[in-house]
């Protein structure tokens, strides 16, 4: 099927709906999918299961209660459902897009693909969407199965904020999901072993999770007065240090769920809070109105989408460039 | 030499033995003995209708102990005169050797007893010993009770935030101890207190003896919403028919009370980050004079302004109230929470403050503008497919 490369005609969207459904439906019946999903739960289940335990002890009114079930890490257990999430939807996604396109170029389907009237163009996005919707599919189901435990447990009915901000919870779950999934997929397309790409995108992971963090904090260390004069350096210091670790998709996520679960939240980072608190005259405590949550995380939000969008660009570029015909 | 100790043994000897005798009979002379009937008073002013105690003693000294039977002769028709030991009717007493028994002639006067002297004798009988004591009662119209009141300062002044507190003497003029009670007479809601002169409980009443004063504090607390002006208080003590009074004055002079308050009452608001909002105050006053250039002023959060228009007022009358306009900027890093911001009205000698809680939101446009990152990142997937799509 070579075209003249200066002739360009029909929609770069023709054949996206079959590709779409294809991918939607061997995700959902795969394998891979039971063993990930039974992966998520397990990580997902604990947290939320031993915070709702110590929540039902809880005898204080807080208006937010129902947000706290994501949120509280237990004494027994230190990690909150949100730190859980963190740390393994990254897996979930490496593991849905690590051989999307190279597997198909070892099976020799890739050619036989893209022989039917399908471009390239919808091949990527379908096979992306494919794995987004089944990311979305397993996440809207855990996030359900929590939100149900909670009804069920605690009793309380959320209110209608609670609803909203855990939905906007949701929908960032997803596209931090769709960063991973695009990293995966780019090196999936860059990659013809499918070991490789699943190694470098692991790789990746392991680098913005344990290796990034250590690295930020040592650059900031760097940049920092030997002594400090003014609360003003303190926090200047502090921003270098988020603005670096924001590089992270992964904290671009915790922080956005921060925001938008704890409504109390006003400010990132510990000197900044403490400043506010104390010097700016800000009454701690007091919940900020939902617009504000989400003007407050909002560049957090606009990273992950736009990150996730630069890097499938990334891969689309480099797939359309690359030889299919092996 | 032996005869000077000897001597010297006897002399000591001697001088113990006195000293012995001294020691054991402490009360009665050496050589007095006999049996006597004592009183302090043995002519004494009885009043008709009434019952007079007289204290008798009967005094052995040296004797041996005997009883003595006792009895009162020479009492006038229509009186009835009882001998008391401890308390009870006695009719004998036996004092111990050296020693002395205690008894009370209750003499009950009749109502229509003639003035004039009376004679009666109390008498101790015994089987070898007896003793006589004759006593004269004279009855008289006695002094009646007579109270006077004195006031250092009868004239106090002050706003009607202070209290007056008046140093009043009290003094019984009468022949006998009095139990004063005391009382005040002001003006509605005027509240009077009475404290013994330096003493902090208060009191409704105050025993003072015979001849004696005592001082005690008035203490008036005006209602604080009284009007300028001159308030008497009649202050008043009685005790058995006696009477006596003060007048004193409480010069009232006005004060003004300053309050700040929102116009509608709620204390908390919105405002934008870096856009000036203006809230309503209402400064009135709610005392009894005018108050003189009531200054505004506030305090907010760092880097945030605040403007009062009018700055200040020059006078504020009684029950007025004037409207204020504060303009509250919150700084341009201001972030998005609730945060405090007090406002004060300051004139001489008052102040009143209100506490704002003020909700500073962000502008939505900051959000608007970071859309335009996911659109360029939008872009540059369409330059791509522009350049690179449909192969």
């Amino acid at each position: 099927m070579p075209r003249n490369s200066g002739q360009r005609e029909g929609s770069p969207f023709t054949g996206l709906a079959p590709v779409f459904m294809k991918e939607f439906s061997d995700h959902l019946s795969s394998a891979r999918m039971m063993v990930l999903m039974l992966f998520v739960i397990v990580f997902g289940a604990f947290p939320v299961a031993s915070s709702l335990q110590e929540l039902r002890n809880i005898t204080e009114a807080d208006a937010y209660l129902f947000l706290r079930i994501f949120t509280s890490a237990p004494e027994s257990l230190p990690i909150s459902f949100v730190f859980a999430l963190n740390f393994i939807i990254p897996i979930m996604a490496i593991g849905l897009g690590f051989d999307s396109v190279n597997s198909e170029f070892n099976h020799r389907t890739l050619s036989r693909v893209l022989s039917q009237p399908i471009y390239r163009d919808a091949l990527l996005l379908g096979k992306f969407l494919g794995a987004l919707a089944t990311l979305a599919v397993a996440l809207t189901a855990l996030w359900l199965i929590v939100f149900g435990a909670g009804l069920l447990l605690l009793g309380i009915p959320p209110r209608g904020v609670e609803v909203a901000r855990a939905a906007s919870f949701l929908l960032v779950t997803i596209a931090y999901g769709g960063v991973w999934l695009a990293v995966a997929m780019l090196f999936s397309v860059i990659f013809r072993s499918t070991a490789t790409s699943a190694l470098c995108a692991l790789g990746l992971w392991l680098f913005f999770f344990f290796l990034w963090p250590m690295i930020a904090s040592a650059i900031t260390t760097g940049f920092a007065p030997s002594q400090f004069r003014t609360a003003d350096e303190v926090l200047a210091v502090e921003q270098v240090g988020s603005v670096l670790a924001r590089l992270s998709p992964g904290t671009l996520f915790g922080e956005a769920v921060i925001g938008l679960l704890n409504p109390e939240t006003k400010a990132f980072g510990y000197f900044a809070n403490m400043l506010l608190s104390q010097s700016r005259g800000l009454i701690p405590g007091a919940p900020l109105p939902f617009d504000q949550s989400l003007l407050l995380i909002w560049p957090q939000i606009t990273g992950l989408i736009a990150g996730m969008i630069v890097v499938f660009a990334a891969a689309y570029i480099v797939f359309q460039r690359e030889e299919v015909r092996a | 030499m032996r005869r000077l100790i000897v001597l010297i043994a006897l002399i000591a000897t001697s001088v113990l033995t006195a000293i012995q005798v001294y020691a054991a009979d402490p009360v009665a002379m050496p050589g007095v003995r006999g049996l006597w009937l004592l009183t302090d008073y043995p002519s004494q002013a009885v009043r008709p209708g009434e019952v007079a105690n007289i204290r008798v003693k009967l005094q052995n000294s040296g004797l041996l102990p005997e009883p003595y039977a006792l009895s009162v002769s020479g009492a006038p028709a229509g009186w009835k005169i009882d001998v008391l030991g401890g308390g009870q009717p006695v009719a004998a007493a036996m004092p111990a050797v050296n020693e002395s028994v205690t008894l009370t002639l209750r003499v009950d006067v009749p109502k229509d007893a003639k003035p004039g002297s009376q004679s009666i004798t109390f008498q101790a009988k015994g089987p070898t010993q007896s003793a006589e004591l004759p006593l004269t009662l004279t009855i008289g119209n006695e002094t009646p009770a007579k109270l006077t009141i004195k006031s250092k300062l009868p004239s106090l002044r002050g706003t009607p935030r202070s209290s007056f507190e008046y140093t009043l003497s009290v003094s019984n003029d009468s022949g006998k101890d009095l139990t004063v009670a005391l009382a005040a007479q002001g003006p509605a809601n005027f509240q009077t207190t009475f404290t013994e002169g330096y003493g902090s409980n208060e009191i409704s009443s105050i025993p003072i003896e015979a001849g004696q004063s005592k001082d005690i504090k008035a203490k008036v607390t005006p209602p604080r919403d009284v009007k300028a002006g001159d308030y008497p208080v009649l202050i008043k003590v009685a005790a058995e028919g006696a009477t006596a009074e003060q007048r004193v004055t409480l010069q009232v002079s006005g004060q003004g009370r300053l309050a700040l308050s929102a116009k509608d009452g709620r204390l908390s608001g919105e405002a934008e980050r870096g856009k000036s909002t203006s809230y309503t105050l209402v400064v009135s006053n709610d005392g009894t004079a005018a108050i003189e250039e009531v200054e505004m002023s506030g305090t907010v959060p760092t880097n945030w302004k605040v403007e009062f228009n009018p700055k200040s007022i020059p006078t504020l009358a009684p029950n007025e109230k004037k409207e204020v306009q504060a303009v509250v900027t919150p700084g341009d890093k201001t972030i998005a929470g609730d945060y405090v911001a007090s406002f004060r009205s300051n004139a001489k000698g008052e102040s009143s403050s209100a506490d704002f809680r003020i909700t500073v939101t962000v502008s939505t446009i900051w959000g608007i503008a970071s859309i335009a990152i996911i659109a360029v990142a939008l872009l540059v997937l369409f330059g791509a497919v522009a350049r690179f799509g449909r192969r």
